[in-house]
């Protein structure tokens, strides 16, 4: 199962999920954590707003599509290094 | 509260821009494979901003701030899981779906696993959901409608069909997926605007959190950590984390937002397509996080309603707007990001705003019934049924379907079954429970069967949509788990467990049935993975 799905996949998926449950089980444990002051504004706003709704997305959906180009450019050099031969 | 001419300035505008965009796209729409896939040449940031406009939906623009005016904070986390589950779909479907190629989400089931009776059979969840998402399409337009014109709401039902109907008529995917594009920035646009006129009316988020907290001291409480949560469906985990989960596998398996990974050029394209979508639709959703958590401040000490006797909340304003424009049902709390923002009493913003509304809506319509009238007409009458009328006249036959889908969702939409996002969320469940584990799975297991592909759909479906509406008509909500003692209900928003059960049920089923032939895995399964 999955088998072929490139790596990047993987390392993506765990840190977006590891980024969404780390902050999850937080907020279930530590009281008033939403509203704790973080860089002069309620912490929620950096975590949850910005960047677990925004930019961890937004960085997950770069790497995956630059990775995936990054390895295919290799391996059609690779192809044509191997033809020249 | 009267008729402002910039509000329908703004609109008419928006339709002239659209209907432009159309006509002028219509050129290029004379066969088939244009009409159904906009000849396979879409560009990655178009195809990206076309992907978000049809992907959100009046679910997410009225429904999502709704559900954070309802719910409180925890729910932010459901705009986290929705966004979030986008990226994944860049290498679990879109590369490989742009890689196969096909016309019709249907293609994938009927060739993977052998048999044109899968049409059938994945049709059905297809069109629960489809017609689903055209009704709140149409719903989310007559409210929009409703706040332009200031007419009843069933005038506005009727008008929100006729420009959707003509919308589609005209274009087929090429004009949809131009004018989609467009829609997708002026519904972020809406969104991102709106936010800023609040922000910046509290004087920045620590003065919209206190502004928020004084008129709802629980806003901002999860479960467990606090005395008392902020609403009762997310009094313990399985509530956010179910609220999280119920939109969140929708990008990669949703058939509307499938079908706009084969209009890309290539694969390279399909998973730009995905990075450009997140920027638009998350931009997007950091706005509307932003007006669901004011909407009820707003409303509260601004709203002009709120002047007049005996409108004391801002509950008791959305009850004053059922009770005036004859809003049938409980759709009326979705009026509630539309008042958040008529509270700021700015003609320009709420033009803006209306504009962002109906390009969402009338982009997830148009989206949804290209699915239903091809899955209708072409798979369905054409393929399944042996009729030559799709294939020779593709056009013709796809423009009668849109007709009778228009005609149906329309009758339902003047009495909504319930909320647009309650809609949105069963449609989303009974889908991806269903006919998600054969088409991930078809992809990457070679293990996967016909056998499974069928028992999964048609057990999933029955009990997706049997268990949310015993929850929703015995337990007075489908967010409460459906086999809960009245007395101590556990939330578990939208029976959302199914596709995780569903996915179990899947490979079980697999690994007892008969494999499919190795002609079909080879094709429909290896092939389509990325060359390692």
């Amino acid at each position: 199962m999955f088998k072929g799905m490139p790596k990047i996949f993987w390392i993506g998926t765990l840190l977006m999920y590891g980024w969404v449950f780390f902050f999850m089980i937080l907020e279930m444990n530590v009281p008033g954590l939403p509203l704790k002051k973080f860089l002069g504004v309620p912490a929620c706003y950096i975590y949850n707003w910005i960047c677990g709704l925004w930019l961890i997305n937004i960085l997950v959906s770069y790497i995956y599509f630059r990775f995936e180009e990054k390895r295919e450019e290799f391996k059609e050099q690779q192809q044509v290094q191997g033809g020249i031969r | 509260m009267s008729v402002n001419p910039i509000v329908i300035l703004g609109a008419l505008l928006y339709f002239a821009i659209i209907f432009a965009i159309g006509w002028y796209s219509r050129k290029a729409s004379m066969d088939a494979s244009d009409y159904y896939v906009a000849g396979r040449k879409v560009g990655a940031f178009v195809n990206g901003s076309a992907l978000a406009a049809t992907y959100f939906s009046p679910a997410s623009f009225l429904g999502l701030p709704a559900f954070i005016f309802i719910i409180g904070y925890p729910f932010w986390w459901a705009l986290v899981g929705i966004i979030g589950g986008m990226p994944i779909a860049t290498l679990l479907t879109a590369a490989p779906l742009r890689k196969y190629a096909p016309t019709s989400f249907t293609d994938y089931y009927a060739d993977r696993y052998e048999t044109k009776w899968l049409r059938l059979v994945a049709g059905i969840p297809t069109l629960i959901g489809g017609l689903a998402y055209v009704v709140l399409s149409i719903v989310g337009t007559a409210l929009f409608m409703m706040a332009i014109l200031k007419v009843n709401f069933n005038v506005s039902v009727i008008l929100a069909t006729i420009v959707v109907f003509l919308y589609i008529y005209y274009g087929g995917m090429v004009a949809t997926t131009f004018s989609t594009a467009f829609q997708g920035i002026a519904m972020t646009v809406g969104s991102v605007v709106a936010a800023a006129y609040v922000i910046s009316h509290y004087g920045g988020l620590n003065g919209l959190t206190d502004a928020t907290l004084s008129v709802s001291a629980n806003f901002f409480n999860p479960p467990y950590a606090s005395e008392t949560a902020s609403h009762a469906l997310v009094a313990t985990w399985t509530g956010m984390i179910g609220f999280f989960f119920v939109w969140h596998f929708g990008f990669s398996a949703m058939p509307y937002t499938v079908v706009r990974f084969f209009t890309t050029q290539d694969i390279k394209s399909a998973r730009r397509s995905v990075f450009w979508a997140v920027v638009v639709g998350g931009a997007m959703y950091c706005g509307l996080v932003i007006i669901g958590t004011g909407a009820r401040v707003l409303i509260e000490q601004l709203h002009p309603l709120m002047q007049t006797e005996g409108i004391t909340s801002a509950v008791a304003v959305l009850k004053h707007m059922k009770t005036t424009y004859n809003v049938a049902g409980a759709v009326v709390t979705d009026y509630s990001m539309i008042a958040a923002v008529e509270a700021l009493s700015s003609p320009f913003l709420l033009a803006v705003v209306a504009a962002g509304g109906l390009a969402i809506a009338m982009a997830t319509a148009a989206g949804w019934t290209m699915v239903l009238n091809i899955l209708l007409g072409r798979d369905l009458v054409g393929k399944v049924f042996g009729s030559k009328w799709p294939e020779e006249k593709p056009v013709q036959a796809t423009r009668v379907m849109t007709i009778l889908i228009m005609l149906f969702c329309m009758i339902v939409a003047f009495k909504p079954p319930a909320l647009v996002l309650d809609i949105s969320g069963a449609a989303f469940i009974v889908i991806l429970c269903s006919v998600g584990p054969p088409l991930i799975l078809g992809l990457w297991w070679t293990r996967a069967t016909t056998a499974a592909a069928i028992i999964n759909i048609l057990v999933m479906t029955t009990l997706s949509t049997g268990s949310w509406m015993y929850a929703k008509f015995v337990l007075g909500s489908p967010h409460w788990f459906f086999l809960s003692d009245p007395a101590h209900k556990i939330p578990t928003p939208h029976q959302f467990y199914w596709v995780f059960v569903g996915f179990i049920f899947f490979i079980v089923l697999s690994l007892v049935t008969r494999p499919n032939s190795d002609e079909a895995i080879l094709k429909y399964s290896l092939d389509l993975r990325p060359d390692m």
